[in-house]
């Protein structure tokens, strides 16, 4: 295994929409070292989400490749995609996307469910990942229970209940206020010093001057910083 | 977690709709296992009556249609076409007995009840009856009732109370041991005083022949016509025809329960697709966090299949139930004259339920199909993106 965990190789996105061709990225090639920091910025609508998208396996690129741990995911069957998505990389968005129906603990055992996990094993990493973000009392609280800072960090240990490598993460702390944002950014600090590969889609200056790498993103193509 | 528990809390979450959408196919099911339960019954009891009537051949007017054919099993009331003299004629064909009907109606209680005009010794042998309390007609001429044991347990008569008919009052002379029979439930009168209670002149409405050697019955049929101008019947003639016309009204009104239960399946389609629709977003985290489309597509099937499974299930019970308690009462007509006072036992059989069951399931996975198809194909990013 080398040193970098993913890499991207002049990826072009471009969406159809009727008559009109929208070009999101215009061959973006980047490198994000293993266990690093990295921040990806720039304006609104300049094509960051759908990088961060393309690296996750959540779309696929009209051209170039992914590589993730030198896998070429690009070539991947919807199902093998699915199965790395559950495995190996860790999504957290501005929204939260927790699912409404379920509690907290409910929503990280689903995430395991579909990597494999017992119920048993569900249920115990549930609790103990709920417990180290400070909502043990929540483990049966849902979603519209819970304050924008709670879910947010319900969506932390969502993304860590399978351990992956890779966590890429899109405005995490857009939609908090600053005290919420400050626990937020807190975990996320923390699980980049035990070794995890973290990248974040933001805004946020704060975010950034403590990243290790900034890829800023301008009218779909790269500028490195 | 586990999928069927994913699957219960997404099915649960709109619970208004939930029961709505159940209801649906568990009205469509529960009104086809009432019908093709009481269809079934219906068929048996048919059997039975025809056993009962303990005749090999029915001899009734020329033209009589279905509906008189049904009507001799049942102990409906009769039109009276056949003159004694033809009874007379059949009756001295050797090698058989005849004895004459004449069935007509009257009120007790505000209740229908049969009347039947019959020659008095001989329709005791013929159906081998047994007198329960107090005595049998003597003369063939005596003003005087013996009536079935269901009649006298519905209106608890005893011998000697007395039975207005048509305003003349009549003595009950006895009662008859239980048949198990349309006989129950009918009170019988010597033939020529029903005659002339009903003013009919000579007349009879059929007459039920019992022969001594049933491999002949195309010999005696022939006999029977070459000496009168009637028509005749076998009892399995009449049977199948009784049989086929049940067959025919059961057959439509489950065709009409099949489609109630089609719209139903329409029903979970439409409340699959509106789900689909609301959970887009779900669907996508479903996919971020891992589900394949395989696991999407066998989520939205199995909450599909669930409708089908608690609405056949819920369908199933609501229909035994209905069709052993409710039905009896419903209405009163000749099909269900069958079932009053008699000992109508719904069919409870294995292929019923669980051919409910997996039709239930099979329109439900059918409906589901398509809605778990179309979020299956979902792709993450447009379905993550939707607000």
């Amino acid at each position: 295994m080398n040193d970098t965990a993913i890499k991207t190789e002049n990826l072009i996105k471009t969406y159809n929409t009727g008559k009109v061709k929208t070009h999101a990225l215009r061959g973006v090639t980047l490198e994000v070292p293993r266990g690093s920091f990295s921040c990806i910025t720039g304006p609104s609508g300049h094509g960051k989400s759908t990088l961060m998208h393309l690296m996750g396996g959540l779309d696929r690129p009209t051209e170039g490749r992914v590589l993730i741990d030198d896998l070429d995911i690009t070539g991947l069957s919807n199902s093998a995609l699915a199965e790395l998505r559950a495995k190996k990389i860790g999504f957290i968005f501005q929204f939260f996307n927790l699912l409404r129906s379920l509690t907290a603990q409910e929503n990280i055992e689903a995430a395991m469910m579909f990597s494999g996990a017992t119920e048993k094993e569900q249920k115990e990493k549930a609790q103990e990942l709920l417990l180290l973000l400070g909502l043990s009392e929540k483990l049966k609280a849902k979603p519209s229970e819970l304050s924008g800072g709670q879910q947010q960090r319900v969506a932390i240990a969502r993304a860590l209940a399978n351990d992956p490598e890779i966590l890429l993460m899109d405005e995490p702390t857009g939609n908090l206020d600053s005290e919420s944002e400050s626990e937020v950014l807190e975990h996320i600090f923390k699980l980049h010093k035990e070794g995890k590969t973290i990248v974040i889609v933001t805004h946020n200056s704060e975010i950034a001057k403590k990243a290790e790498t900034i890829f800023l993103i301008k009218d779909g193509k790269l500028d490195r910083r | 977690m586990n999928i069927p528990k994913l699957v219960m809390k997404n099915l649960t979450r709109r619970k208004g709709r939930f029961m709505f959408t159940l209801l649906g196919i568990t009205i469509g099911i529960a009104s086809f296992v009432t019908l093709l339960s009481l269809g079934g019954s219906l068929k048996e009891e048919i059997n039975r009556q025809a056993g009962e009537l303990g005749a090999n051949l029915v001899v009734t007017p020329k033209g009589w249609c279905a509906y008189e054919q049904i009507s001799v099993l049942t102990g409906e009331q009769l039109p009276e076409a056949i003159p004694f003299d033809e009874v007379k004629k059949i009756s001295a064909i050797k090698g058989l007995k005849a004895v004459p009907y004449l069935i007509e109606k009257t009120a007790y209680q505000n209740s229908p009840v049969p009347v039947i005009g019959i020659l008095p010794e001989e329709m005791k042998i013929f159906k081998g009856w047994d007198i329960e309390k107090g005595d049998y007609f003597i003369t063939v001429d005596e003003k005087s009732l013996v009536i079935g044991s269901g009649i006298a347990q519905q209106f608890k008569l005893s011998p000697a109370d007395e039975l207005t008919i048509r305003g003349e009052r009549f003595r009950v002379k006895g009662i008859l041991k239980e048949t198990g029979s349309k006989d129950d439930i009918a009170v019988f009168i010597p033939l020529s005083v029903a005659q002339k209670l009903y003013g009919v002149g000579d007349k009879v409405s059929f007459i039920a022949i019992k022969v001594d050697d049933i491999s002949k019955l195309d010999e005696y049929i022939q006999k029977i016509q070459d000496t009168s101008n009637v028509a005749v019947v076998s009892d399995k003639q009449l049977l199948r025809s009784v049989l086929s016309i049940v067959g025919t009204v059961s057959l439509t009104l489950q065709l009409i329960a099949a489609v109630a239960i089609l719209a139903a399946g329409f029903g979970i389609i439409n409340t699959m697709m509106t789900a689909i629709h609301e959970r887009k977003r779900e669907i996508g985290i479903l996919q971020a966090i891992g589900a394949k489309q395989r696991t999407v597509f066998n989520i939205f099937l199995l909450e599909s299949g669930l409708y089908g499974l608690l609405g056949g299930i819920i369908g199933l019970a609501i229909g035994l139930v209905f069709s052993s308690v409710a039905a009896p009462y419903i209405s009163q007509n000749e099909f269900n004259a069958f079932m009053k006072g008699s000992t109508l036992a719904v069919t409870f059989d294995l292929k019923l339920i669980f051919g409910s069951l997996l039709f239930s399931l099979l329109i439900s996975l059918i409906s589901g199909f398509y809605p778990a198809w179309r979020a299956s194909r979902l792709s993450p990013v447009e379905a993550i993106s939707y607000e």
